[in-house]
């Protein structure tokens, strides 16, 4: 492993402190152990099992494993095999013992051999049992961890109606399963490999060879290999260290928690990176569209499809632009505002202590405090956060006069419609470039949110995910794809998938699908 | 390089931050103006300003306070107005959603060609406000009348001017634009709405009083159409003789129409109504002739009168012809005989037509036109009958 030994390279200085900088185990088992003894020294989840062969003449074994990482049962079922071994398995050719016992585990449990000395900690740590036997310069790594942790189990921050209702969990093994569950093809392909300096975690690159365009592969592949950080304790971590601009609040990676809808991006042609510990699934390259869709469109009936994404782009819109956008016309431009509008809008203002600037701010404000709040607080708590939140600030604050009636208007529905954006990250991203806006309406009225319209603009035309342009249907027009962004044309004719993105142009449908006027005349006659 | 970056952006920054919240306001600092009048005081105009309270407008207040308060202030040209008014009012004044300005009989009879001057160079006005000549009063007194169903008065009159002409065909409503193109435009004056108070002495209608009553209050109404000549209001047009001049000028939507055949009395609704003007040259004497097309349908008929025949259907048109004939003459002959005024726009068309004979025309046009030659046809199309044929109770009279 390339990535693996480049940090060992880098830790050398470290390293070397250590008594044994050898890297390969040494054939005399003691001295193997006493290594280890050492590495582990205080840690009291090791243990180490000496045992005899008796048949093969007392050749001398040890088992090694973490307590706690490992299935005792299958331990002991390891070890009782291992002791009742014939003298045919294993001679006085040291070298062939392994082999010899890798194949009597092959039926066993999942066993590969190693010579690294630093692999082996490696298999330790990440619930392999590991076994030694005296003169032998190779060891046997078996499979034995628990498979303690969460079942699959519903998505709780992706919920359809229409749909499989799976998500995915903390175990990234449990994950691999339920896409390759769900694509039986010989062309799925997972890479894995181990991030972070301390904490190793395993992290899974999953595409569909000829699908996925191998240019973006290969610059996912080095992008993870170029990764230097003692831990990966989330997918966000990945997500933050490889994208493309660093600073840019938009998210350039999808993050998932829907087995089908990592499917969907895989066979588009995009990669998925797997981070074992973390249910959340990037896919990339992301599109800002795509922000802006939900798995459940392609189950529904393409209209109705059509119109719920024209709905989530409205309600996109409304969240960015109805309160810097109030602002601005009621500090600015009255006269745009029709007269009965002006007229009440007026009667409500009447008494309000504070401007609207000052007035919106808070409103705004208070919905994040009391979104923030909700997601916190224990679930407990939650009926009583609701009941401040309605009563409190929407009830209590117009009737007393601080806040008037339309503010609260204009706060219910950006934020009723902020949640309207499937993605959590897109809808944060939002809903904060919303206080930008406010406070450029306040201070320019529309000419302040139409140039802060236009930068934002600007922004998202140069962003790029994975070398992929940020708006690519849209904004680079791909020819053939427009079939699938604001509208979801039918599944028959989306023929071609996104062609920037994937690295084939084989059709994605037949021309055989429907049902042919033949075929209906026949149906009638019937 | 990173340091000046930082320090260009900062700089940026506040540039954004040097023109401060310039313009903006509050809208709980703004006097709304609804309704401008104007009135001639020796020195220059009483000017007077229906400024919303909106507090009273509040849907939980009882009408106990007037939606509107009037501010006077004398003037020597209009454009001082906004200024000196603030010496009376703590907010400023916002003229975006004005809806109606109302001249007073004697500033309209002395010209409003000032005013129209300051009212349409000034950019906060919006455009879309009606003009109202007051007619035997002054428009102070008609700002300061309360409508009791649409509180803000001035909201009320736009609203009923615009509705008004739309169903009744009496009157003209009148924007900014029209109302200078048709002050500069040779062969050409315009006519103005008027507004009247329907008098009603047991109560004031100034004060909220009047909110609280369902009948005897004075009202707001509009009449007869004031005619100009270019920007002076030369007389008065009254309901007959303005709809007759909408049906010539070809402004009229939607109205009713009455004729008398025999016994009956037959009421129809004017749904549609062209009219065409055209020069006819004889003997280098110029001649109009106006076509009127219109199509009715029966809204009611009282008496005795079968309409199922074509003959009948004839004269049922024939009849309507000549009564909306008649209209348009009177409109006519009060415009060239009493008033000498060409509301009509006739020398427009001449002008139109033969440019070159509308040069020599155009000085003494005003003597010209009183005796100008104009024949008015009128073709009537009855459409529908409504939903039943005959009148309801013939057959049990018969």
């Amino acid at each position: 492993m390339r990535f693996y030994k480049k940090l060992t390279l880098k830790d050398k200085k470290t390293r070397q402190a250590c008594s044994d900088i050898r890297k390969e185990i040494s054939k005399d088992i003691n001295d193997n152990i006493d290594r280890l003894k050492n590495d582990f020294a205080y840690d009291n989840d090791l243990v180490i099992h000496y045992f005899n062969l008796v048949n093969v003449g007392g050749l001398a074994c040890a088992n090694i494993y973490i307590k706690s990482l490992v299935d005792r049962n299958t331990i002991n079922g390891l070890s009782a095999e291992l002791k009742k071994l014939k003298c045919e398995c294993i001679n006085r050719q040291y070298d062939m013992n392994i082999d010899a016992l890798m194949e009597y585990f092959s039926g066993i449990s999942e066993a590969k051999e190693g010579l690294d000395y630093e692999t082996l900690c490696i298999d330790l740590l990440s619930g392999n049992t590991v076994f030694l036997i005296d003169g032998c310069e190779k060891y046997l790594s078996v499979d034995a961890s628990s498979n303690e942790g969460r079942s699959v189990d519903e998505s709780s921050a992706q919920t359809v109606i229409r749909g499989p209702k799976d998500g995915f969990t903390e175990k990234i093994n449990s994950n691999i399963l339920l896409i390759r569950k769900r694509i039986k093809s010989k062309d799925l392909k997972v890479e894995y490999l181990n991030v972070g300096s301390i904490t190793k975690t395993k992290v899974g690159l999953m595409y569909i060879q000829r699908i996925a365009k191998d240019e973006i592969v290969q610059e996912l592949r080095t992008r993870l290999n170029k990764i230097e950080i003692d831990g990966v304790l989330e997918s966000g971590y990945i997500e933050e260290l490889i994208k493309d601009d660093r600073y840019s609040i938009f998210p350039t990676f999808l993050s998932s928690e829907k087995p089908d809808s990592v499917s969907a991006a895989l066979l588009e042609g995009k990669v998925a990176i797997l981070v074992d510990g973390t249910p959340y699934v990037l896919t990339a390259p992301a599109l800002m569209i795509e922000f802006l869709q939900s798995s459940e469109d392609y189950y529904h009936h393409f209209i109705i499809s059509s119109m719920m994404r024209l709905l989530r782009l409205l309600s996109f819109f409304l969240t960015l632009l109805v309160p810097g956008t109030y602002i601005a016309v009621t500090l600015f431009h009255q006269e745009i505002i029709p007269t009965p509008l002006l007229i009440s809008l007026a009667a409500q203002r009447e008494g309000v202590p504070f401007p609207v600037l000052l007035e919106a701010l808070i409103m705004e404000i208070t919905f994040e405090i009391l979104r923030e709040a909700g997601i916190r607080m224990p679930r407990a708590i939650g009926s009583a956060v609701s009941i401040v939140g309605a009563l409190v600030l929407g009830q209590a604050a117009v009737d007393a006069g601080i806040i008037s009636a339309f503010m609260v208007i204009v706060v219910s529905i950006t934020a009723i419609s902020s949640f309207a954006i499937p993605n959590y990250e897109m809808s944060n991203t939002i809903r904060l470039i919303r206080f930008v806006l406010m406070l450029l309406g306040g201070m320019f009225g529309l000419y302040g949110v139409l140039m802060g319209l236009i930068v934002l603009v600007l922004h998202l035309c140069k962003l790029k995910s994975v070398t992929v342009p940020y708006l690519t249907p849209v904004a680079p027009k791909v020819k053939g794809t427009i079939t699938d962004t604001l509208f979801r044309f039918p599944l028959w004719k989306m023929k071609l998938r996104p062609i920037g993105i994937s690295g084939t142009d084989e059709p994605r449908t037949g021309d055989n699908n429907t049902v042919s006027s033949g075929q209906k005349e026949k149906q009638e006659l019937r | 390089m990173k340091l000046n970056r930082l320090l260009l952006i900062i700089l940026v920054c506040q540039i954004l931050l040097l023109s401060g919240c310039w313009s903006s306001h509050e809208v709980n600092t703004l006097g709304i103006t609804v309704c401008i009048g104007i009135d001639k005081t020796e020195n220059g105009y009483l000017v007077s300003m229906q400024i919303l309270n909106p507090a009273t407008i509040a849907s939980d207040k009882s009408a106990r306070e007037s939606p509107i308060v009037i501010y006077s202030v004398e003037v020597s040209n209009m454009a001082e107005v906004t200024g000196k008014i603030m010496l009376q009012l703590s907010r400023k004044i916002n003229n975006a959603h004005l809806r109606l300005v109302v001249f007073g009989e004697d500033v309209a009879k002395e010209g409003i060609e000032n005013i129209l001057d300051y009212l349409a160079r000034n950019h906060e006005f919006r455009t879309d406000y009606y003009f109202a000549v007051a007619k035997n009063s002054t428009a102070k007194e008609i700002l300061g009348i309360l409508t009791p169903i649409e509180t803000v008065p001035g909201v009320d009159m736009y609203n009923s001017i615009k509705i008004s002409e739309e169903e009744w065909a009496s009157l003209k409503s009148m924007r900014i634009i029209e109302l200078i193109n048709s002050i500069m435009a040779d062969g050409k004056n315009p006519v103005l709405t008027g507004i009247e108070i329907e008098k009603n002495n047991k109560i004031d209608s100034n004060t909220t009083a009047v909110l609280e009553r369902t009948d005897g209050y004075s009202l707001l109404k509009l009449s007869d159409s004031g005619a100009f000549n270019k920007d002076k209001l030369i007389g008065w047009l009254d309901e007959n003789e303005s709809k007759g001049y909408n049906y010539i000028t070809g402004n009229v939507k939607r109205t009713l129409e009455d004729a008398q055949i025999d016994e009956a009395k037959i009421t129809s609704t004017i749904m549609k109504a062209k009219s065409d003007t055209k020069v006819h040259l004889s003997e280098n004497e110029p001649s109009i002739e106006v076509k009127i097309k219109i199509e009715q349908n029966i809204a009611s008929i009282e008496g005795k009168f079968e309409i199922s025949s074509k003959e009948q259907k004839r004269l049922l048109d024939e009849m309507f012809a000549v009564e909306i004939k008649s209209l348009c003459e009177k409109a006519l002959n009060k415009a060239q005989k009493e008033l000498k005024t060409d509301i009509f726009g006739f020398g427009e068309t001449i002008h139109r037509k033969y440019p070159k004979m509308w040069k020599k025309m155009k000085d003494n046009w005003d003597d010209i036109f009183p005796n100008l030659p104009v024949n008015i046809t009128v073709e009537v199309d009855t459409k529908q009958l409504g939903g039943i044929g005959k009148p309801l109770f013939m057959k049990e009279e018969e």
